[in-house]
């Protein structure tokens, strides 16, 4: 029998502080677009935003817009959790990488366990926050 | 001069405690203490300091000098080194340095934590209050349970060789009086097996406990340590050190850790392989970093950590003695002192302190040190240490 997992949508939870340089990320969020940084000179996206470029150390990054489909990297059930998910155990927490090429953190919902697999097609879903942006989310891709 | 020229000629330990319920600088002052005593030293020798960067001291941006203040420490060079798990470690090749670069003739390696008694978080300025916590990816078993479930997927976990040294750690930590009282009970394979699912497949006997407790050293030059006519001593004979490794790479394998550099260069620098270790004391907050480093540092192949378990007697009587002391997992992690619990056993053993734990072969000891956790990496900092027996 599959174990059916929580999600953790109905965890109460604060926007999440934002550096200066993830400004543009969450702003994109705002009309559920996903945004990552691209370095024009090597040619790569990076993730999580940074101040520079993690290839070049240049500045001249750029805010492109992903499908945020990939496939699932790694994952881990949450068994156990604080404030302010504990009651939402067991939960899904994965690391997708994105078509792109970048790895991503997310939680893994409207899957049951025995369905979580590395490789397994995933695409982006939101989950919205008190400040009007959105937390990316994952669900396999079907 | 070079890192072999210097001496460990002491190394202190206080009782690791569930919760200590002493301020972080009393752990301190007893380290010191025992250290004066051990090696025949008037404090008024020491003049240089290294601490870690610890969690109930977080947020003193004074932290080293504020130390020495307070244990009455005059000294020409103070510093905080703030690598995480690795700082112990680090410590002792930036102690090395010290010495050979004259800032310093006689240096205290000090790590001290009361994270416990403190109940104090660590106040980290980096991505995850923005990147993780909010996906509920709360601390260090989830992050070691994407490792592990990525580990699984490319080699394939082997959980019993994983419940060999979690017995094997335990019953280690039965013959060390400062390990934890907490956790000075035998375990079994089964018990291993049977413990709760914390993140899913990292079990709750994967886990280190955060504790209190402190820990030193005490370092020289060689030729110091001779001329105060001490015989007993360690000597640092191979370093290695990589933070970030794979800094600039999108995809890479998180089964494979910055140690597979730093090992190599210890190795290289001490002039021996891996074969010649009496000991092995690798930093221990989960399991599978034991098994992960016995692969990167040349004992296993990649993929073979766990048959390299199977195979071995790990016990301290047997042909790689590993974790003597219990390491953190069955000794206590003192929080961010927690690296200097390997690094002080690989230290007795070399001086032939070990009692009812001593290793048959005290020669050489390798201890390493991990510290701090990436985004969807392994760590960041890798640390490895060759140390030599002399006299």
């Amino acid at each position: 029998m599959s174990e059916q997992m929580n999600d953790t949508l109905g965890v109460k939870r604060q926007p999440p502080p934002h550096f200066s340089f993830s400004e543009p990320y969450w702003e994109a969020t705002r009309e559920g677009r996903l945004v990552i940084q691209y370095c024009r000179k090597s040619g790569q996206y990076q993730f999580y935003p940074r101040p520079v470029s993690v290839f070049t150390g240049s500045r001249d990054l750029e805010w492109r817009e992903v499908s945020g489909r990939g496939v699932v990297f790694t994952y881990t059930v949450a068994n156990m959790a604080r404030p302010p998910f504990a009651g939402h155990t067991p939960f899904l927490v994965a690391a997708i990488t994105l078509d792109e090429g970048v790895n991503v953190i997310g939680n893994l919902i409207n899957c049951p366990l025995d369905k979580a697999a590395i490789g397994m097609r995933v695409r982006k879903t939101w989950a919205p926050l008190p400040d009007g942006t959105n937390l990316l989310m994952f669900e396999p891709d079907e | 001069m070079a890192l072999r020229d210097n001496a460990i000629i002491g190394f202190a330990e206080t009782k690791i405690e569930a919760r200590a319920g002493r301020h972080v600088w009393e752990l301190g002052g007893e380290v010191l203490e025992s250290l004066i005593a051990s090696t025949g030293t008037e404090k008024a020798e020491i003049d240089g300091m290294l601490i870690n960067a610890s969690i109930s001291g977080a947020g003193n941006c004074f932290w080293s000098q504020t130390t020495a203040e307070f244990l009455g420490l005059e000294l020409d060079f103070c510093q905080t080194v703030d690598i995480g798990g690795s700082s112990a470690v680090g410590a002792v090749a930036r102690a090395a340095a010290a010495l050979d670069a004259g800032l310093c003739t006689t240096i205290l390696l000090l790590n001290i934590d009361t994270q416990a008694t403190d109940q104090a978080t660590l106040n980290m300025r980096s991505f995850h209050d923005e990147w993780q916590y909010p996906q509920g990816l709360l601390g260090g078993p989830a992050d070691f349970g994407l490792l592990s479930r990525r580990y699984d997927h490319l080699y394939g976990l082997d959980v019993e060789a994983l419940g060999k040294l979690a017995v094997t750690q335990r019953n280690h930590a039965l013959l060390n009086d400062n390990a934890c009282e907490k956790l000075r009970k035998p375990i079994t394979v089964e018990d291993y097996l049977n413990s709760r699912m914390i993140a899913d497949p990292i079990r709750l006997l994967d886990c280190v406990m955060t504790c209190d407790g402190g820990n030193g050293l005490l370092m020289t030059t060689r030729k110091r340590a001779k001329e105060k006519g001490l015989d007993n001593f360690a000597v640092p004979l191979g370093y290695g050190e990589r933070t970030n490794y794979r800094a600039n790479e999108n995809l890479t394998d998180i089964t494979e850790t910055g140690h597979c550099i730093a090992g190599q260069k210890a190795f290289a620098q001490a002039g021996l392989k891996p074969q010649d270790m009496g000991s092995y004391q690798p930093y221990d907050d989960f399991l599978i970093a034991v098994m992960i480093k016995l692969e990167m540092l040349g004992f296993a192949k990649r993929g073979q950590g766990a048959a390299f378990i199977k195979e071995h007697n790990l016990a301290h009587d047997g042909d790689l003695p590993i974790n003597t002391g219990g390491g953190q997992i069955s000794a206590g992690q003192p929080g961010l002192a927690g690296g200097g619990v390997n690094l002080i056993e690989g230290v007795r053993q070399v001086f032939g302190k070990g009692g009812a734990r001593q290793v048959k072969n005290r020669e050489y000891a390798l201890v390493t040190g991990i510290g701090g956790l990436r985004y969807v990496r392994n760590w960041n900092t890798s640390t490895a240490l060759i140390l030599g027996a002399e006299g």
